[in-house]
C-alpha cells in the first residue's frame, strides 16, 4: 500500500531563487572608519599630527607604496601577485643613476624604462608561458634583481645630482609631485579596472580562471599585461625614489613588497582573486602611512613599525579567510 | 580489527530523522523531511536532480547542518551532527566525488584519519595489516601498497567501502555510486552492499536509476522538490508509481516535442565526419542543422563529454573533419571556437562556467565584452545591464539586483539560464550544451527545455550532450546513442523511447 503524497503548496517556491543580496559598500566604509579612528587617536597623542604639513607628509611618504599598490591590486584581483617590486624599484634606481652618470639623464630614463620592460616580460613569460606560479617567479626575481642592483652599483650608493624634479618639486599648493603621481596612478588604475574589457577580464580570471577561458577571454594575455603594468609602476617608483634621495642605493625599498601586499589585502582584495577595489587599496595605503607617521610622532622605535605592518598583514589575511568562509557557506 | 568487521549484527542500529528543513541562500530545499532506517536493511532514496537527496544525506553525515528537525541514532538524541560526531556514531558516506587521498596508498586510505600509532609515530606495520585484513575479508584483489590514483574507478570505490568497513560503519550512505562503473563493477558493488546489509549495517543508497531500486532495496523513499513523495516496501511498489512520485505526473505525459519536418530545417551548422579522439571518441559522424535539437545520449564515460569538448576546441580530433557552418575547421582553443560562432555550456557550471563571486550581469555578458564595449576596450555596467534585460525575460531568470548581486546568490536553475544567456547575447550558433539541466530543479528544467525548443525554431542549431535519457526524450528531435566512444544508435520521432535509449546504450 503505497502513498503518493501531494507536493505541498509551497514546494514550487524553491525554483524561484530569491537572492539574498549583501552589499559590499560597508567594507570600504569600515576601512574608512578605521582610518578616521586612527587619525583621531594620533591627533589626541600628538599636536603635530593634524597639521597640513604633516598630512601632506603622510601622503608623500606613502606615494611609492601607493604607485606600486595600484597595479598590484589589479594583479591580485586576477589571483596573481608580484613580490619583485621592492628589489625591482631599487634595481631601476641603480640603473637610472649609473646610466645617467655615464650617458645623461634622458638616456638614463630610457634605459630604466627598458629595464622595467625586461622585468615585466620575464615575470609575465614565466607565469603565462612556462606556467611557474607567480609566487615562485617573483620571489626568484626579488633575489635576482637585488643581486643585479648590487652588481651594477658595485655595492655602493650612487650619488646622482640634477634629477630632483620628479621626487621633490612642488608644482601646486606646495604639494610634492609624487603625491600627484600617486593619486593619478590610482585614478588611472581605478578607471582601467572599472571601465575596460581588460579590467573586467582580470576580475573574471580571478573569480574562475577555467570559466573565464571558456568564455573566450585570453587569460594568459591579460595576466601578461598585468605584470607589464606592475613593472611600469616599479619604473616610476624607482625613479621617484632616486629623485627624492638624490642617490640610488641597491638596498633601497627593502620590504616594499610586504607593504604593498599588506595594503592591497587590507584594502579588500581577496587572496583567492576576483575581489578588490582601488578605493579600498587607496584607503589602506593611507592607513599604513598614518600608522607609520603617527608611531614616529609618538617616538616609537621604527622597528615597531615593521612589527605593526606584519600584524596588520596577518589581520587582513585572517579577515579575508573569514569572509571567504562566509561566502562559501552560502 | 577483523572481529569488528564480522560482528556488527549484535546491535541493530536505528535511525530516525524528523522534520528536517534546510535552506540555501533563502531558498528552502528540504521542507520538513522524515526518514527512518534500521540496521540490516537497504533503503533506496530516489529522486530527480535537485530533489534534495544529497542535501538530506549530507545533513545526516554532518556535512551540512539542518535549519530545524532532529536526528536520532539509536537512543542518542541530538539535533545536529558534525562530521566528527556523525563519524563517532558510525555514519559513513561514499559520495559521487571521491573523498580519498589519491596520492596515498590503499592502506593509508583505508585508515585515513585514524592511522595506528606507536609512541606518536605512525605504525606502518599495523597500518598494512589492517588493510590486508579488511581487503582479505572482502575477498578483493587490490594491493594495499598501490597508490589510489592509479586504480580503476571501480577499484577506488571498493577501497572506499573497505575504509567504511574498517571504520565499523553502522550507517553507510552511498550517493549514486554506480554512475561511473562498468556493468561488471556494478554487480560486484551490489554484492558488497548486500553483504554489508547482512552484517547488520544500515544502508542508504541514493540513485535515480529505477532498475537499481528493484534489484537492491528493501524499502524505497522518493523525494520530490524537497518533500517525501512516496515511502514503502519495494516489494509492493511498481515502477510506474515510483516514476510518478519522482516527476509528479503520469509518465505517459513525458512530453516529446512536436515533430519538425526535415524540409523546415536550415543549413548544417555543425558537422563531424569520422572524427576520433584517441579511443574516447571513435569514428563519429553526425550533423546538426538550424532548427533542430540533436541529443547525444550516453552514460558517464561513454565519450559524450569528450565529443562536446571537441566541438569547442577543448580537445583536438586525432582524425576526421569538424565543420562549423559548412566550413571544415580546426579549433585550437575555446577562443577560436567562439570566434567561429560556437557556444558551449560546460557540464560542471560551478567549475567551468560561473564567475561565482561576480555579479549576475557580468556572468551573462562575459563572452560578449568586446562586442558590448566601445572600440573593443571601454565598457560600462549599463551596457551589461541592457544585455541582461534583453535576455532575462526570454529565459525567465529570476534575480534581484542583477547588476550587483553575485551569481552565487541564484538557484542552480537561474544560474544555468544566465549561462545560456551568455551565448544568446554572443549570438552563438551552433550551441553545444553538455548536461544542460544537471543540478537544475524541475521547474527551471521545463523552462530551459521550452527555451531550447523555441531557439531551435528561430534558427539555432543545438547539440545537447546528456547522460539523462529523460532529458533526451523531452528535448530532442533526434537522439544519437553513444557507448564506448561510438555512436551505436540513432532514433527519431516515435522511436525515441526510454526502452530504446537504455537498450541501445547497453542497459
Amino acid at each position: 500500500m503505497s502513498s503518493v503524497d501531494q507536493v505541498p503548496p509551497g514546494a514550487t517556491e524553491f525554483t524561484e531563487g530569491v537572492p539574498r543580496h549583501r552589499r559590499r559598500v560597508p567594507e570600504t566604509a569600515a576601512l574608512a572608519a578605521v582610518l578616521v579612528l586612527l587619525m583621531v587617536f594620533f591627533t589626541t597623542r600628538s599636536e603635530f599630527f593634524l597639521t597640513r604639513d604633516n598630512l601632506v607628509n603622510v601622503l608623500f611618504s606613502a606615494a611609492v607604496i601607493g604607485i606600486v599598490a595600484a597595479p598590484a591590486t589589479l594583479l591580485l584581483v586576477a589571483g596573481q601577485f608580484d613580490l619583485s617590486v621592492g628589489s625591482g624599484a631599487a634595481f631601476i634606481g641603480v640603473v637610472m643613476a649609473w646610466s645617467a652618470l655615464n650617458y645623461g639623464i634622458w638616456q638614463g630614463i630610457l634605459l630604466s624604462i627598458l629595464a622595467g620592460a625586461a622585468i615585466g616580460i620575464v615575470n609575465g613569460v614565466c607565469v603565462t608561458v612556462f606556467r611557474i606560479n607567480a609566487f615562485i617567479t617573483t620571489l626568484a626575481m626579488l633575489a635576482i634583481l637585488r643581486g643585479l642592483g648590487q652588481i651594477v652599483a658595485g655595492g655602493q650608493t650612487i650619488i646622482l645630482d640634477g634629477f630632483d624634479t620628479l621626487g621633490n618639486s612642488r608644482p601646486l599648493l606646495e604639494i610634492p609631485l609624487p603625491v600627484f603621481l600617486f593619486i593619478a596612478v590610482m585614478i588611472l588604475m581605478a578607471l582601467v579596472m572599472r571601465y575596460t574589457v581588460f579590467g573586467r577580464s582580470m576580475y573574471a580570471i580571478g573569480a574562475n580562471a577555467a570559466a573565464a577561458r571558456l568564455a573566450g577571454i585570453s587569460t594568459r594575455t591579460a595576466i601578461f599585461f598585468g605584470f607589464i603594468l606592475s613593472a611600469a609602476a616599479v619604473v616610476l617608483a624607482g625613479l621617484v625614489l632616486v629623485s627624492q634621495l638624490g642617490a640610488a642605493s641597491p638596498q633601497a625599498a627593502t620590504g616594499l613588497e610586504l607593504s604593498v601586499v599588506t595594503a592591497v589585502i587590507l584594502g579588500g582584495a581577496s587572496l583567492a582573486g576576483g575581489r578588490g577595489t582601488i578605493l579600498g587599496t587607496f584607503i589602506a595605503v593611507v592607513i599604513l602611512g598614518v600608522l607609520n607617521n603617527g608611531m614616529t610622532l609618538m617616538n616609537l622605535d621604527s622597528f615597531w613599525q615593521t612589527v605593526a605592518r606584519g600584524v596588520l598583514l596577518l589581520a587582513a589575511v585572517g579577515f579575508d579567510q573569514l569572509r571567504l568562509r562566509v561566502t562559501e557557506d552560502n | 580489527m577483523n572481529a569488528d568487521v564480522q560482528t556488527q549484527s549484535g546491535d541493530a542500529v536505528s535511525l530516525r530523522m524528523r522534520g528536517i528543513r534546510k535552506s540555501f541562500g533563502g531558498v528552502e530545499v528540504l521542507h520538513g523531511v522524515d526518514l527512518d532506517a534500521t540496521g540490516g536493511s537497504i533503503l533506496v532514496l530516489l529522486g530527480e536532480n535537485g530533489a534534495g537527496k544529497s542535501t538530506l544525506v549530507k545533513i545526516l553525515a554532518g556535512d551540512y547542518t539542518a535549519d530545524s528537525g532532529t536526528i536520532e541514532i539509536d537512543a542518542d538524541h541530538s539535533t545536529t551532527l558534525t562530521p566528527s560526531s556523525a563519524r563517532r556514531l558510525g555514519v559513513r558516506m561514499i559520495s559521487q566525488e571521491f573523498q580519498d587521498a589519491g596520492t596515498l596508498t590503499v592502506a593509508e586510505n583505508i585508515s585515513l584519519g585514524r592511522w595506528p600509532t606507536r609512541g606518536g609515530v605512525v605504525n606502518w606495520g599495523a597500518l598494512q595489516r589492517r588493510a590486508t585484513e579488511v581487503l582479505d575479508t572482502m575477498g578483493v584483489n587490490i594491493s594495499p601498497s598501490a597508490t589510489v590514483a592509479t586504480l580503476r574507478v571501480g577499484e577506488r570505490q571498493i577501497v572506499e567501502i573497505a575504509r567504511a568497513l574498517a571504520d565499523q560503519a553502522r550507517i553507510l550512505i552511498l550517493d549514486e555510486p554506480t554512475a561511473a562503473l562498468s556493468q561488471q563493477e556494478v554487480h560486484k558493488l551490489f554484492e558488497w552492499v548486500r553483504r554489508l546489509r547482512d552484517r547488520g549495517v544500515c544502508i542508504i543508497y541514493i540513485t535515480h536509476r529505477l532498475d537499481e531500486v528493484t534489484e537492491l532495496s528493501d524499502r524505497v523513499m522518493v523525494l520530490r522538490n524537497g518533500s517525501v513523495a512516496l515511502i514503502d516496501d519495494t516489494s509492493v511498489v511498481d515502477r510506474r508509481q515510483m516514476v510518478q512520485a519522482m516527476v509528479g505526473r503520469d509518465v505517459g505525459s513525458v512530453g516529446r516535442p512536436a515533430v519538425v519536418a526535415e524540409a523546415a530545417l536550415g543549413s548544417t551548422m555543425l558537422e563531424l565526419e569520422s572524427v576520433s579522439v584517441g579511443d574516447q571518441v571513435v569514428d563519429v559522424s553526425m550533423s546538426v542543422r538550424q532548427g533542430e535539437v540533436v541529443c547525444v545520449y550516453g552514460k558517464l564515460g561513454s565519450g559524450t563529454s569528450q565529443l562536446a569538448e571537441l566541438c569547442f576546441g577543448l580537445r583536438q580530433p586525432s582524425s576526421g573533419t569538424l565543420s562549423i557552418a559548412g566550413q571544415p575547421t580546426s579549433l585550437a582553443g575555446p577562443g577560436q571556437a567562439i570566434a567561429q560562432g560556437v557556444g558551449y555550456l560546460p557540464p560542471d557550471r560551478k567549475r567551468e562556467g560561473l564567475l561565482m563571486i561576480r555579479p549576475v550581469v557580468e556572468n551573462l555578458a562575459a563572452a560578449s565584452w568586446p562586442k558590448l564595449s566601445r572600440a573593443r576596450m571601454f565598457i560600462t555596467r549599463s551596457s551589461e545591464v541592457e544585455a541582461y534585460d534583453q535576455w532575462s525575460g526570454v529565459l525567465k531568470v529570476k534575480a534581484n539586483n542583477p547588476a550587483s548581486a553575485p551569481i552565487s546568490s541564484l538557484s542552480g536553475g537561474n544560474q544555468q539560464k544566465v549561462m545560456l544567456g551568455r551565448w544568446l547575447e554572443r549570438e552563438s550558433n551552433p550551441l553545444v550544451l553538455a548536461e544542460p539541466t544537471r543540478g537544475v530543479d524541475v521547474g527551471a528544467r521545463e523552462d530551459i527545455y521550452a527555451t531550447l525548443r523555441s531557439l531551435a525554431a528561430e534558427g539555432k542549431a543545438i547539440l545537447v550532450v546528456t547522460s539523462d535519457y529523460e532529458e533526451a526524450i523531452q528535448v530532442a528531435d533526434r537522439v544519437l546513442v553513444m557507448a564506448r566512444g561510438e555512436i551505436v544508435g540513432e532514433f527519431r520521432n516515435d522511436d525515441v523511447t526510454t526502452a530504446n535509449l537504455i537498450a541501445a546504450s547497453g542497459g
